[in-house]
């Protein structure tokens, strides 16, 4: 029989013991960080589709567009898109954690709220900066072109703005709860990078209503350093203040969407 | 005098269900249990031991009442690593292997020395690589009970903790528990089989509908929920495949009613019982599993 509990006892709970160890967060952050890296289908999402993507949408194409070429203005698309994906399903992972179960195991242990909370963030940023630095590494091989500032400050945008898809993925998460909710916000990122001109490059009534969807400003920001806010194909400019409100609007909304749903989640238990 | 390891007063605890109407889960328990007891909460599913559990975790505040635990509010005493559960809800993150899962909750206990020791305790050595995914039943609740034992507990609480363990597993869990327990530690649990209260608690709290309907020894609660039953065995000859035979029952029935026998329940052999037999191993109990309704 392998059901076997019987290990004899070698521990008695003493009477007088050195209390209230402190949480080794940095421990449980790797563990989890590897956890999440170790998922293969979720990477897929997450890295290796934006570099197919890449791949097939301007690879190595040297027309100029601003300061840099195209197939830079790609790479920054594609590395945002891999980037989003990334904080979207680890904070949608988070969230179905805790409402299936190992949010009561945590909460048996002395980790605040918060500080879980900074864990996951933390986890979402390293994995985001993994399809950005391949995504870079790539492009820099295959020809993408640009100054310095192009290459720094649009990874530092693609990078830091990706954060704003972690409150979406909590938000989508907390609503629609069980298994599915992450692979549910995480395809509805598809439908929004194509809304939000990241794939490609779209005009007319579409790129009207696509400027209102919560991918456009984030893009249009991580791509403004080489783009200077001029859309190809001579489809027009985006003022930076236009992308900013896109991004400032949809954080209150989605912040908003993510207290709701966790707000509904408590009244239920 | 010692801090009682729970101290509940007036624990009261309602819900209010979808349609509007308010369900009170548990209602004006008092409770108080010594360190070094073992307490077993027997109840039927919803009679509030759930909610009991959670509130004496901190998980959920009372609507009134209030509740110790080692005299401090439940969340310090989880906090100070002085209470912990094998929580019949908690869940385990299915692509964590067995050992990365103990680590994980030793790190946020800030007590990584102990993965191994715990991890040996519940013999999940053999196991320890294995993804959670693709362990039985019986192992995930092993594991959880190994996530119990890493902040080195005063005081268990058990909710459920046999769910999905074959019959020897739950033999060997609570062989475990006694030899732990002789150690000193406090001990509750929630179970719905009155077998394991009767093996293995010495005192016994009957929950029903929210209520303590009866709190003593385990011998004395066994007495008060019930007398004692006779089992008997027919005659081969009277028993098809559709039970026992209805023209023998009517004669037994009138051959007990003049010794004030009222009540003649036909019931098959207990599966535990069966099972038991089958396998060889000895039942606890002379009723080895009976459920409460």
């Amino acid at each position: 029989m392998t059901d076997v509990l019987t290990t004899p006892s070698t521990e008695a709970p003493t009477a007088v013991r050195t209390r209230a160890a402190r949480p080794q967060v940095l421990a449980y952050a790797r563990l989890d960080l590897r956890r999440q890296l170790r998922d293969r289908v979720g990477m897929f999402f997450i890295v290796a589709l934006p570099a197919f993507l890449f791949f097939v949408f301007g690879m190595g194409d040297d027309e100029a567009i601003g300061s840099a070429n195209v197939a830079m203005y790609v790479m920054v698309s594609m590395a945002a898109y891999g980037a989003v994906t990334a904080t979207t399903s680890v904070a949608g992972a988070a969230a179905t954690e805790q409402t299936m179960g190992w949010g009561r195991q945590i909460a048996l242990t002395p980790l605040r709220p918060l500080a879980f909370v900074g864990v996951k963030t933390a986890v979402a940023m390293v994995v985001a900066a993994v399809p950005i630095a391949l995504i870079y590494a790539i492009g820099a091989a295959t020809g993408s072109r640009g100054n310095a500032v192009d290459w720094l400050a649009s990874a530092a945008i693609a990078w830091a703005g990706s954060a704003l898809f972690a409150i979406y993925g909590l938000a989508v998460c907390l609503l629609f709860k069980g298994p599915n909710a992450a692979g549910i916000a995480s395809g509805l990122i598809v439908i929004l990078s194509f809304l939000g001109n990241v794939f490609t490059p779209m005009s007319g009534l579409i790129l009207t209503i696509g400027k209102l969807t919560p991918l456009y400003g984030y893009a249009g920001l991580a791509r403004y350093p080489l783009s200077e806010g001029y859309l190809p194909m001579d489809a027009g400019h985006d003022p930076v203040w236009l992308m900013l409100a896109n991004v400032v609007a949809w954080t209150v909304i989605f912040a908003g969407l993510a207290v709701w749903g966790l707000r509904r989640g408590r009244e239920r238990v | 005098m010692t801090t009682p390891a729970i101290r509940a007063t007036g624990l009261h605890k309602t819900f209010r269900a979808t349609d509007g109407t308010e369900v009170v889960a548990v209602d004006h328990v008092d409770l108080t249990v010594q360190p070094g007891e073992i307490v077993a909460f027997l109840g039927p599913n919803g009679a509030g031991k759930t909610t009991t559990v959670d509130m004496l975790l901190g998980l959920t505040s009372p609507t009134s009442g209030t509740v110790e635990v080692f005299g401090v509010h439940p969340h310090h005493a989880v906090v100070e690593g002085r209470v912990s559960s094998v929580l019949q809800t908690g869940g385990l993150l299915p692509d964590f292997t067995v050992r990365e899962t103990v680590r994980a909750i030793a790190a946020l206990h800030g007590r990584s020395d102990r993965t191994d020791v715990v991890l040996e305790r519940a013999n999940l050595g053999p196991i320890a690589d294995r993804l959670v995914q693709a362990c039985s039943g019986g192992e995930q609740q092993r594991l959880k009970f190994a996530l119990a034992l890493v902040p080195d507990p005063d005081l268990v609480i058990l909710d459920e903790p046999t769910t999905g363990m074959d019959v020897g597993a739950r033999q060997d869990f609570w062989d475990a528990m006694r030899a732990d327990a002789a150690q000193g530690r406090t001990i509750v649990f929630a179970t719905h089989y009155l077998a394991e209260a009767d093996a293995f608690a010495e005192r016994t709290v009957l929950m029903a509908g929210g209520r303590i309907v009866a709190d003593g020894t385990t011998a004395d609660v066994r007495a008060s929920y019930g007398a004692r039953s006779i089992n008997l065995r027919p005659p081969t000859d009277v028993v098809g495949p559709h039970g026992v035979d209805e023209a023998w029952l009517a004669r037994l029935r009138a051959a007990v009613a003049p010794l004030g026998i009222t009540d003649l329940e036909v019931s098959s052999a207990s599966l535990e019982a069966a099972f038991l037999a089958l396998t060889g191993a000895t039942p606890s109990t002379d009723e080895a599993e009976e459920a409460l309704r």
